[in-house]
């Protein structure tokens, strides 16, 4: 299954990544091994919130930029709000990057 | 120009009543220019770098960038040519135009402002009184195009100025194909005293 390295630059992924890397550097980690955990991590994150994630948020705020090359898309809000059930959240300012799943599975 | 369209709507500022007999002037909506760069640009390389671009040349083979003042979307092709739309005026349509090749010089291509031209201007107004569109067809059969079923409007191609005109029951008016704003006054003061003689009564 082909997937995206998407999840990698999220805080779980960075700090995978950093794991990875110290593990290696001190040799208790192959190389090899290591990018097989992170291909691992792009997978299970992919196939997670895929099917065990059911909770929904909305965002909303004001579009400063956008743009889409190479099939991703890239936005910057300012004043955005996040909302889900239970709660609101306020943030100044947010990028969303968004690729297409469906292009995945072609 | 626009303000001035406005105010004159609004009727807080006298129409000049020698250049507009019917007291109306239309109200320019969007104007489409082109323009020609007159250098190869890289469009990957552009939508990376530049704000608010798509390009997704699967769709279409062009950059579309859009910019909030003047508020307009341009394409942009590889070849250097550009189409700068939704401008209410000339100028505005000019300075949006501009600020587009401003952009791509900025990201280092030698960008040139060649044969600028104003290829389109929309206008519409508003004669607040309902009209037998089926009379005006058909008195006026060589222009008009009338088929309710396939779409509400009147179409009325005029030949002098060359303006088509899509003509509603409720007194709409958009005016379209002018090169010139005077091209779409004309043409309304041309069409005025026609769409008074078809005038609905109401009941």
């Amino acid at each position: 299954m082909a997937t995206f390295e998407l999840y990698r630059r999220s805080t779980i992924g960075m700090c995978l990544t950093e794991t990875l890397d110290e593990m290696v550097s001190s040799g208790t980690l192959s190389p090899e091994l290591a990018i097989q955990v992170l291909v691992q991590f792009d997978k299970s994150m992919t196939e997670a919130l895929e099917n065990q994630v059911k909770s929904k948020v909305s965002i909303k705020g004001h579009l400063h930029t956008y743009r889409f090359c190479d099939n991703v898309w890239t936005f910057i809000l300012t004043e955005a709000s996040f909302k889900n059930e239970e709660t609101t959240e306020q943030v100044g300012k947010v990028k969303i990057v968004a690729c297409d799943s469906k292009l995945l599975s072609q | 120009m626009a303000a001035e369209a406005a105010a004159a709507l609004e009727g807080s500022e006298p129409v000049d009543l020698a250049k507009h007999p019917s007291g109306i002037i239309p109200t320019l909506q969007n104007i489409v220019s082109t323009v020609n760069l007159d250098c190869k640009l890289d469009l990957k390389a552009i939508a990376l770098q530049a704000r608010n671009a798509e390009y997704n040349p699967k769709r279409f083979a062009a950059v579309i960038m859009r910019i909030r003042e003047p508020k307009t979307t341009a394409l942009i092709f590889a070849s250097g040519k550009m189409v700068c739309t939704g401008a209410k005026s000339e100028q505005q349509s000019k300075l949006a135009a501009r600020k587009y090749a401003r952009i791509i010089q900025k990201l280092g291509f030698p960008a040139k402002f060649k044969d600028f031209k104003i290829q389109n201007i929309v206008g519409s107004c508003d004669v607040k009184f309902p009209i037998r569109l089926e009379g005006l067809a058909y008195s006026h059969g060589a222009f008009s195009s009338y088929e309710p079923e396939l779409f509400p409007g009147l179409i009325y191609r005029m030949k002098q100025p060359k303006i088509v005109l899509l003509i509603f029951v409720s007194g709409k008016i958009v005016l379209t194909g002018a090169k010139v704003r005077d091209e779409t006054y004309t043409a309304f003061e041309n069409i005025y005293p026609v769409l008074t003689e078809f005038r609905k009564v109401q009941q």
